[in-house]
């Protein structure tokens, strides 16, 4: 899988296995699956413990819905991004403009935040490497966060670079 | 371990704060956000250097959190909106 920048300022990825092209296509379905426990992360309190009570409660009525409403946009921006996926000989290629960058850095983090959330990954998770005999639904959960993190690192290094 | 208040990345009128004195904003660590995604944040939203954003970013990593504003609690509450409009976790606290 090879990540390209083109001089029309779109951003690519070519030979994609078709493995991957699934776990791109899986990035703005997060929704589909969620809990209770990626739901509070994804939608974290802006008061530590039960400090402001009444700036919770305003939060959950008219802060929330609007971050709602911009995470359901980046998702949907990429989503869009995705269905331009094409076979390419044994593999897949896509091809998005660079202005959307920041809305594929905002959906990725999205279902890895909530990946991790579902699963209660913590500190020694995230840093856990290694071959292991067997792989379960966790471990898998850790590869698809490792790989959408990979993805940001190149989304960062180009906007990072650009600056 | 003590934590450290940066300059505000714009000063606020002395009425402004006169009437709202100060709220800080508050950046905690989390085991997912990627350090250079937190650095980027940073200075989206702050303006801030990339030397000021990664001191910030290094001490949410290694004390837990890092106040990264201080002033209004109007202001705050748009910073903390901003913060997690990026999925950082990010409070505002009244400073003590």
């Amino acid at each position: 899988m090879e990540f390209y920048e083109t001089e029309d300022g779109k951003l690519g990825m070519r030979e994609i296995p078709p493995v991957v092209a699934e776990l791109l296509r899986q990035i703005p379905r997060w929704t589909e699956w969620e809990s209770d426990e990626a739901e509070n992360r994804i939608f974290p309190s802006p008061a530590p413990g039960s400090a402001e009570t009444e700036l919770r409660a305003d939060w959950q009525a008219f802060v929330e819905p609007e971050l709602h409403d911009y995470f359901l946009s980046t998702r949907q921006m990429v989503e869009a991004d995705l269905r331009g996926m094409a076979e390419d000989g044994e593999s897949f290629a896509m091809e998005f403009s660079r202005k959307h960058a920041e809305a594929w850095l905002n959906a990725l983090n999205q279902v890895r935040l909530a990946l991790a959330a579902h699963h209660g990954f913590d500190e020694q998770d995230m840093d856990r490497h290694g071959a292991r005999d067997s792989l379960d639904e966790r471990d898998l959960a850790l590869v698809q966060i490792h790989f959408y993190g990979l993805i940001q690192h190149w989304l960062l290094e180009i906007l990072e670079g650009s600056e | 371990m003590a934590t450290e208040t940066y300059e505000t990345p714009a000063a606020e009128t002395l009425d402004e704060v006169a009437r709202d004195l100060p709220w800080n904003v508050v950046v905690h660590n989390d085991p997912v956000n990627l350090m250079n995604y937190v650095t980027h944040v940073f200075r989206r939203i702050f303006g801030f250097s990339r030397t000021k954003a990664e001191k910030h970013m290094m001490e949410v990593h290694r004390n837990g959190r890092s106040i990264v504003w201080s002033g209004t609690r109007e202001k705050a509450e748009f910073y903390v909106q901003q913060l997690h409009s990026h999925l950082l976790l990010a409070t505002l606290e009244r400073s003590r």
